[in-house]
């Protein structure tokens, strides 16, 4: 399908989804498209008398963004042509992120070589780094909050350093836990809960990044928040527990 | 009307259509494994189509403090009741302290229960579904599967009312058809471009096995490497049957409860109708990918659900 606009790539996805893929010559640039297209699709796409419309789910990533649809409703070309007929609006509102400018910085604790989640080695290894360096890169960042999903609440953070870019493991391990601060290429994530999952693991958080309540259940962070790590050791670990 | 779950089999749990639209917070999709069994089950006890019922994998016996219609659906699904077989994908009257048990033939497969009435069990975000994995859902809320002496509270609608109603049961020949000698459709997508051509062709025209690797969120497969050379991706949604091949070439087909985003290429999407039949796989047994073309893709769902709508409004 021919793109348009801040759209790179338009493409089918199974038989009731298409993916969108957005240009933007750095990844912050990318993002700030998708969060702006996120907000335009959601305002346009179900608004029929309040009745719920043919977007069944609208899943936005770093640079991309999942839309499926109800294949009793419409077709791709006419998912396609909704975008096109929303472009002129898309391309003039500001995002959410913009929108908010919000400047804050929210910090996460870390244990850093905690035995249960320590691939410190293998990093080392891979980057030829020694472990205090990755330690201190990691915590002098401030990372973007990207997009949030796979588990409920884990949020993608960039951009690692080029320097300590790691790559993914060959073979996904069957269990992280819960807490573990991980990196991968140049993201870096907390697993709000034990999962599988292929990243080289850092060191644990006490934080819960899933807060629950009676029927309902936030994430810590959202799209756009900035995240600071801070370094802390086995006992101040131990403490969070005790309180 | 209470439930109680007797023996909960080797894995249990309520599941309802699922959640929708939340996937963008990071919860998964959820849902029945195999919707079609699901959708059945649940038409043929006279109940709403979101209703919860039960997902089994073993044999799960329950016992019911009242009269009330039931029915078990699945792939080659066996039902008792009082011990007596019964048959599967036909609404069943049953006496109160009844013995229901319901099992496949087939060790692995996935058998439904469902009970005519307004079940009484917790929602998260809209859903009675249990997501072990994200902790989420099930009777505590915590993502915890049945265990044996969990009491489940069903408002049964009157038996009299019921009994009004004749008997709802499906042939043979409009069941599904589970077999895996017709292909698994999937519609090429994602980075489909970047793989190599001989990667592209040895997906369709090699043998694949189902491994023991295969849960509510994915289903490794064995088999020729089709690895991709992409080494370095952005994460992005994955979609229900998506193919995703880690670097080892394997290919894993994402299934209901898969992660919302995930950064490993994938070579296209399984046609939804064939993440049923994948569903009830099970170890060890092969099967055949073919190419499929969106738009035809979409047409088989619609001729399906037309089909589906059709065999209801028959029995209505």
């Amino acid at each position: 399908m021919q793109s348009f606009g801040d759209i790179k790539q338009i493409t089918p996805v199974g038989a009731d989804a298409v993916m969108l893929y957005f240009s933007g010559d750095s990844l912050d640039e990318a993002n700030a498209y998708c969060q702006r297209w996120v907000a335009s699709i959601k305002r346009y796409a179900n608004d029929h008398n309040g009745e719920r419309g043919w977007l069944k789910e609208c899943v936005p990533s770093y640079d991309s963004v999942l839309l499926v649809f109800d294949i009793e409703k419409i077709d791709t070309h006419g998912v396609y042509a909704f975008l096109a007929s929303i472009a002129k609006y898309t391309m003039v509102s500001k995002s959410r992120a913009e929108a908010a400018h919000d400047e804050h910085v929210k910090t996460i604790p870390v244990w850093y070589g905690a035995p249960e989640a320590n691939d410190l080695s293998i990093v080392a290894s891979r980057t030829s780094l020694c472990v205090d360096d990755i330690i201190r890169l990691h915590t002098s960042c401030i990372f973007k909050v990207y997009a949030v999903g796979f588990a409920p609440g884990f949020a993608y953070m960039g951009e690692v350093p080029e320097v300590l870019a790691c790559e993914r493991l060959k073979t996904p391990r069957k269990r992280v836990p819960k807490g573990a601060v991980a990196i991968a290429d140049r993201q870096t994530a907390v697993y709000p809960s034990a999962s599988p999952g292929g990243w080289n693991l850092l060191g644990l958080t006490p934080i819960d990044m899933v807060r629950h309540t009676a029927n309902e259940s936030m994430s810590l962070l959202k799209a756009g928040d900035s995240v600071k790590f801070v370094s802390i050791t086995e006992e101040e670990f131990n403490a969070y527990y005790e309180r | 009307m209470n439930v109680e779950v007797v023996d909960k089999g080797l894995l249990s749990l309520i599941v309802d259509a699922g959640r929708t639209g939340r996937q963008q917070d990071g919860f998964c999709q959820s849902g029945p494994m195999d919707e079609d069994a699901f959708l059945w089950a649940n038409f043929l006890a006279f109940n709403p189509d979101n209703t919860p019922c039960f997902e089994a994998i073993g044999n799960l016996t329950v016992t019911v403090d009242a009269p009330c219609v039931i029915a078990a659906t699945g792939r080659a699904v066996q039902l008792t009741v009082n011990g007596h077989p019964k048959a599967g994908y036909r609404s069943e009257f049953v006496d109160a302290g009844a013995e229901i048990s319901i099992g496949s033939e087939q060790m692995g497969c996935k058998a439904y229960l469902a009970i005519a009435g307004a079940w009484n069990v917790p929602v998260f975000a809209q859903s009675a579904c249990t997501v072990p994995r994200e902790r989420l859902g099930g009777l505590e809320g915590n993502g915890n599967t049945l265990t044996n002496g969990d009491h489940i509270e069903i408002n049964a609608y009157p038996t009299s009312t019921l009994m009004a109603n004749k008997v709802r049961a499906i042939a043979l020949q409009n069941r599904n058809n589970y077999s895996l000698a017709a292909p698994i459709r999937i519609i090429p997508g994602y980075q489909y471009a970047h793989f190599s051509r001989a990667a592209q062709r040895m997906l369709v025209t090699s043998e694949y096995t189902v491994t023991s690797s295969i849960d509510r969120m994915g289903y490794r497969l064995s088999g020729p490497d089709v690895a991709c050379d992409i080494q370095k991706m952005r994460s992005e949604a994955i979609h229900l049957g998506a193919i995703q091949v880690p670097p080892d070439g394997q290919p894993i087909v994402m299934m209901r409860d898969r992660q919302t985003l995930g950064g490993y290429p994938k070579i296209g999407c399984v046609n939804p109708l064939d993440v049923n039949r994948l569903a009830q796989a099970t170890p060890g047994e092969t099967l055949h990918f073919v190419y499929q073309n969106n738009e035809a893709a979409r047409a088989d769902c619609l001729l399906a659900l037309c089909r589906r709508r059709q065999l209801q409004g028959e029995m209505l």
